[in-house]
C-alpha cells in the first residue's frame, strides 16, 4: 500500500516527548470544557440577575456544579448511572466519528437511534418469553440491522445520485419520529392500555451486571470502541475509509471505490447508532412509549467532535456528556438550576470546538493534528487538507 | 497578537450571546411562587348553592418537614400545560401544609430517564413524589411498588393498572386492587366531559347570537387515541344539544396517533382547521389539541368565527392578539388537583388509586368570558350555573353511557 494520502500521524511527531504529545492531544478539548464551564457560571449569574424574586447568591454556580459532580459521581450508584447515560453516547459518538473519518457528516444518528430501538422492541417483544440468550442476541441484531438500513438509505442515495447525506439523513430523522409514533400508538400498542405503550421486552432485556442499573451494554460499548478503532486503524477497509475521507480523488486514483465505501460507511455508522437505541431500549426502558425520543443523536455529534473522531477518544467524551446528564437531576434538586444549563454547556462546548482553530492559535498549537477539523466541517467529499 | 486576542474576544462574545439566548428564558426558580394564578373560577359560574364542598375545607394538616419533589414529562417546566400546572400545584400544596423549602423539580431530557429521575428523589429521601403525564405511568408505579414508604401522585395516569403484587402490569389485565396492593400511589384524573359540557353550552349560545347563525358548531381534537380529548368533545356535544337540540356538532381529529401532529404542530393545526371551517361552516370552533390547537384557534379567528380554548383559560394564557376571538375555555384545574392531593397526604385523607376531579371538587370549570361578556345575556350564566349545580349534585349526564372517551 503505497497510497499517496497519508492521514496517519507524521513521523516527526513521534520524536516529541510523551508529555508534549499528550498536551497536543488534550489541550484543546480540556480548554474547551473549562471555557464552557466558566461560561455556564456566567450564564447562571446572569440569569440570577434577570429572574426577580429570588435572593441573589453569588455562589449559586458553585452549588450547581457541586451538585452536578455529586449527582454524577457522589455514590457507587451515581457512577453506574453515569455509565448508563454514557453508553448510548459511546455508540452514537462512534457512529458519527466513523462517518467523519470517511468525510461523511451523519446527522441521522438521531433517526437511526430511534429505528434501531424500534427494531429491538419489535423483536424483543416477540421473543419476550424465549430463552434469554436467544432473545437478547436476536433483539440486539434486529436493532443493529434496523439502524443499518436507516444508514444505508442515505449512503445509497449519495453514491447513486449524489444526494447530500446531511439533507437526506435529516429528512430520515423526521420519518423515523413519525414511524415510531405511528407504530407505538398503532400495531405495537398494548391493546388494553389507555396510553400508547408497547409490551415489555421481557427476557430480551439486557442483564444487569453492575449495581442496580448497570446493564451489559456498558461493556458492549467499550468493546465497540476498541473494535471501531481496530477497524479504522488496523484493517485495509479502515485505511480505505480514511483515505476516501482525506482525499477521494486520490483514493479513486489509487484503485479504491469511493461510492462503495460511502454506502458501507453509512450503513456501518447507522448500525452503530441503531445499537445506541438498542442499548437504551433493552438496557433501560424495556418498553417504548410514544415519548421515546432522545437527544442522543445530536449529542453524539458533539461527542465525536470532542473526541476529534478518535474511537478511543469517544469514550472519555461520552462519559463527560453522560456525567452531565446523570448529574443534572441532583443539580435541579439542590440548586434549582433548570436542566437547560446542561444544554447550554453542551452547546458552548460544541461552539468552542468548531472555533478551535482560534484556540489552537492562542495556545500556539499550530502543528497539532487538526483532527476532525480537517474532515468534518466540509461535509462534501474532498474535505480537508491533510495537515 | 492583537489580532488573536480580538478574535478570541469576538468568539467569546458570540458564544455569550448564543448561550444567553438559549439560557435566559429557561431559569424558572422553583422558589418563586408568584401569587400562583388561582384557578379562575369564572364569574359566569359562581360557586353554586350546592357547593359547600366544592373547595376542600381549609383544615390543612401542617407538615412543614415534608419533602415534595416533581418529575415532569419531557419538555420544559414553563410549558403552560401539565408540567407547569402540576408543578405550581405542588408548590401550592406545599405552601398550604406549611412547607417552606422550595419544591424541586426534574425535567427529563428523554424517556429513558424517567425511572432514574424518580430514583433521584427516592435517594434524597423525599416523602412525596409527583410525576406528570401518562408516559411516566410505568416508572411511577414501579417506584411506588419498590418504595412503600414514599407517597406517589401521578397526574393523568388513570386508569391505574397493577398486578396483585402492586407491580405495574405490562399486559394491562389490571387484577390488582389499588387500595390494598399499592396504597401509596394515587392517580389524578379529570371529568373533561363536564368541562366540555359547559363549553358546549357557551358555544350553542354563541351560535344563536351569531349574525347569521349556521346552526353548526365544531370541535377539533388532537388524536382519536387521547381519551380525555374525546371526552371533552363528547361533553361539548351534549352541552350544546342541551341548549339547542337541533344544533349540528361537527368534530374531527388531526391524527390517529401520538405523533407531533397531534399536540405540537400549530401550523398543521391551522391548516387542518382551515379545511374544516371551509367544509363545515361552523360558528364556533373548540380546540382540544394542545399547541396544535393554538393553530386551530388562529384559523378560527382568521375566519371570523368564535374559538374556545382548552385545559386553561387560553384567553389569558395566549394574550392579545391571539385571543381576539376566544369566548371561553374548557378548564381542568390540574393545579388545584395536585395541591388538594398533597393536602390530602398531609391530612391522611388521600385515597389510593384513581381519584376523579370534577365539578364537585373544583376539578373543572368554564373560563371567564373576559371581553366577550357583552355577547352573552343572563340566560347563559343561568344555564351554566344550572349545569354546574347539576354536575355537583351528580345528576347531569355529560358523557355517553357507552363509549365515553372512545372516538367514533
Amino acid at each position: 500500500m503505497s497510497a499517496p494520502p497519508s492521514p496517519a500521524p507524521a513521523q516527526a511527531r513521534s520524536r516529541r516527548s510523551l508529555g508534549a504529545r499528550a498536551w497536543a492531544v488534550l489541550a484543546v478539548p480540556a480548554l474547551v470544557v473549562i471555557l464552557s464551564l466558566l461560561l455556564g457560571a456566567v450564564v447562571i449569574l446572569g440569569s440570577e440577575l434577570i429572574v426577580t424574586g429570588r435572593k441573589f447568591d453569588p455562589w449559586l454556580w458553585f452549588t450547581a456544579y457541586a451538585a452536578l459532580v455529586q449527582g454524577a459521581y457522589g455514590s457507587t450508584d451515581a457512577v453506574i448511572q453515569t455509565l448508563v447515560y454514557s453508553t448510548p453516547l459511546v455508540f452514537g459518538g462512534l457512529a458519527v466519528a466513523f462517518g467523519f473519518k470517511a468525510g461523511l457528516f451523519n446527522i441521522g444518528a438521531q433517526g437511526q437511534f430511534l429505528v434501531g430501538a424500534l427494531g429491538a422492541v419489535i423483536v424483543g417483544v416477540a421473543l419476550a418469553d424465549a430463552p434469554a440468550p436467544i432473545a437478547i442476541v436476536a433483539a440486539t441484531i434486529a436493532g443493529i440491522v434496523a439502524g443499518g438500513i436507516w444508514g444505508f438509505v442515505p449512503g445509497f442515495l449519495k453514491a447513486v445520485s449524489g444526494a447530500h447525506e446531511v439533507v437526506s439523513t435529516i429528512m430520515l430523522n423526521y420519518v423515523a419520529v413519525q414511524l415510531l409514533a405511528a407504530l407505538v400508538s398503532g400495531p405495537l400498542k398494548v391493546p388494553k392500555s389507555p396510553s400508547p405503550v408497547t409490551y415489555d421486552v421481557g427476557n430480551a432485556a439486557f442483564p444487569i451486571v453492575i449495581g442496580a442499573t448497570g446493564h451489559i451494554g456498558i461493556i458492549l460499548a467499550i468493546v465497540a470502541a476498541g473494535f471501531v478503532w481496530w477497524l479504522l486503524f488496523r484493517t485495509t477497509w479502515g485505511f480505505e475509509i480514511r483515505s476516501v475521507g482525506a482525499n477521494p480523488d486520490a483514493a479513486r486514483y489509487a484503485g479504491m471505490r469511493p461510492k462503495l465505501l460511502i454506502v458501507a460507511t453509512m450503513t456501518f455508522s447507522g448500525a452503530l447508532a441503531g445499537l445506541a437505541g438498542t442499548s437504551v431500549l433493552l438496557g433501560v426502558s424495556h418498553s417504548m412509549t410514544s415519548s421515546f425520543g432522545t437527544t442522543v443523536g445530536f449529542d453524539s455529534i458533539a461527542v465525536a467532535l470532542l473526541a476529534r473522531s478518535n474511537p478511543l477518544g469517544v469514550l472519555p467524551a461520552a462519559v463527560l456528556f453522560g456525567s452531565m446528564r446523570a448529574g443534572a437531576g441532583l443539580m435541579q434538586i439542590n440548586a434549582g438550576i433548570p436542566v437547560e444549563l446542561v444544554d447550554v454547556l453542551q452547546a458552548t462546548i460544541l461552539l468552542f470546538l468548531v472555533a478551535s482553530p482560534v484556540l489552537r492559535r492562542l495556545l500556539r498549537l499550530r502543528n497539532v493534528e487538526a483532527g476532525i477539523t480537517t474532515a468534518a466541517p466540509s461535509p462534501g467529499l474532498g474535505a480537508g487538507t491533510a495537515p | 497578537m492583537r489580532i488573536r486576542t480580538r478574535g478570541f474576544g469576538m468568539l467569546a462574545g458570540i458564544a455569550l450571546i448564543v448561550s444567553a439566548c438559549s439560557g435566559s428564558p429557561t431559569p424558572v426558580p422553583p422558589t418563586v411562587a408568584p401569587s400562583v394564578s388561582a384557578p379562575s373560577v369564572a364569574p359566569s359560574t359562581p360557586p353554586a348553592s350546592v357547593a359547600p364542598s366544592s373547595t376542600p375545607a381549609p383544615s390543612f394538616a401542617q407538615k412543614p418537614g415534608l419533602k415534595i419533589g416533581v418529575v415532569t414529562d419531557i419538555g420544559t417546566l414553563d410549558d403552560k400545560g401539565y408540567n407547569e400546572f402540576s408543578f405550581k400545584g405542588a408548590q401550592d400544596g406545599a405552601t398550604a401544609i406549611g412547607v417552606t423549602d422550595p419544591v424541586p423539580s426534574i425535567v427529563p431530557k428523554d424517556a429513558s430517564e424517567y425511572a432514574a429521575d424518580i430514583q433521584q428523589f427516592v435517594s434524597q429521601k423525599f416523602d412525596v413524589i409527583v410525576t406528570v403525564g401518562f408516559n411516566l405511568t410505568t416508572p411511577t408505579v414501579d417506584a411506588a411498588h419498590k418504595n412503600p414508604n414514599i407517597k406517589f401522585i401521578g397526574v393523568d395516569q388513570s386508569p391505574e393498572c397493577i398486578l396483585p403484587t402492586g407491580a405495574p402490569d405490562p399486559n394491562f389485565a389490571c387484577k390488582g386492587v389499588p387500595a390494598t396492593a399499592l396504597p401509596n400511589y394515587t392517580s389524578l384524573y379529570f371529568a373533561e366531559d363536564q368541562a366540555g359540557y359547559l363549553a358546549g353550552i357557551v358555544a350553542a349560545y354563541a351560535d344563536k347570537g351569531a349574525a347569521t347563525p349556521t346552526g353548526v358548531i365544531g370541535a377539533i381534537g388532537g388524536t382519536t387515541l387521547c381519551a380525555p380529548c374525546v371526552r371533552y368533545i363528547q361533553g361539548y356535544t351534549l352541552g350544546a344539544q342541551s341548549v339547542n337540540p337541533s344544533i349540528t356538532v361537527k368534530s374531527a381529529y388531526v391524527t390517529h396517533d401520538f405523533s407531533n401532529a397531534a399536540f405540537n404542530d400549530p401550523a398543521g393545526g391551522k391548516a387542518f382547521a382551515q379545511t374544516f371551517i371551509q367544509a363545515n361552516k361552523p360558528d364556533v370552533l373548540f380546540q382540544v389539541a394542545g399547541k396544535t390547537g393554538n393553530g386551530v384557534l388562529e384559523a378560527a379567528c382568521a375566519a371570523n368565527i368564535y374559538g374556545i380554548g382548552v385545559d386553561v383559560d387560553q384567553w389569558a394564557s395566549l394574550g392579545a392578539p391571539a385571543n381576539a376571538c376566544i369566548i371561553t375555555s374548557a378548564e381542568k384545574h390540574v393545579e388545584s388537583a395536585v395541591a388538594q392531593a398533597i393536602e390530602g397526604i398531609a391530612a391522611g385523607t388521600l385515597t389510593a388509586g384513581d381519584v376523579l376531579f370534577n365539578a364537585k371538587n373544583d376539578g373543572i370549570s368554564a373560563a371567564d368570558f373576559h371581553d366577550k361578556a357583552s355577547l352573552f345575556g343572563p340566560e347563559v350564566t343561568t344555564a351554566l350555573n344550572t349545569a354546574m349545580a347539576a354536575m355537583q349534585a351528580g345528576t347531569l349526564v355529560t358523557c355517553p353511557a357507552t363509549g365515553c372517551g372512545v372516538a367514533p
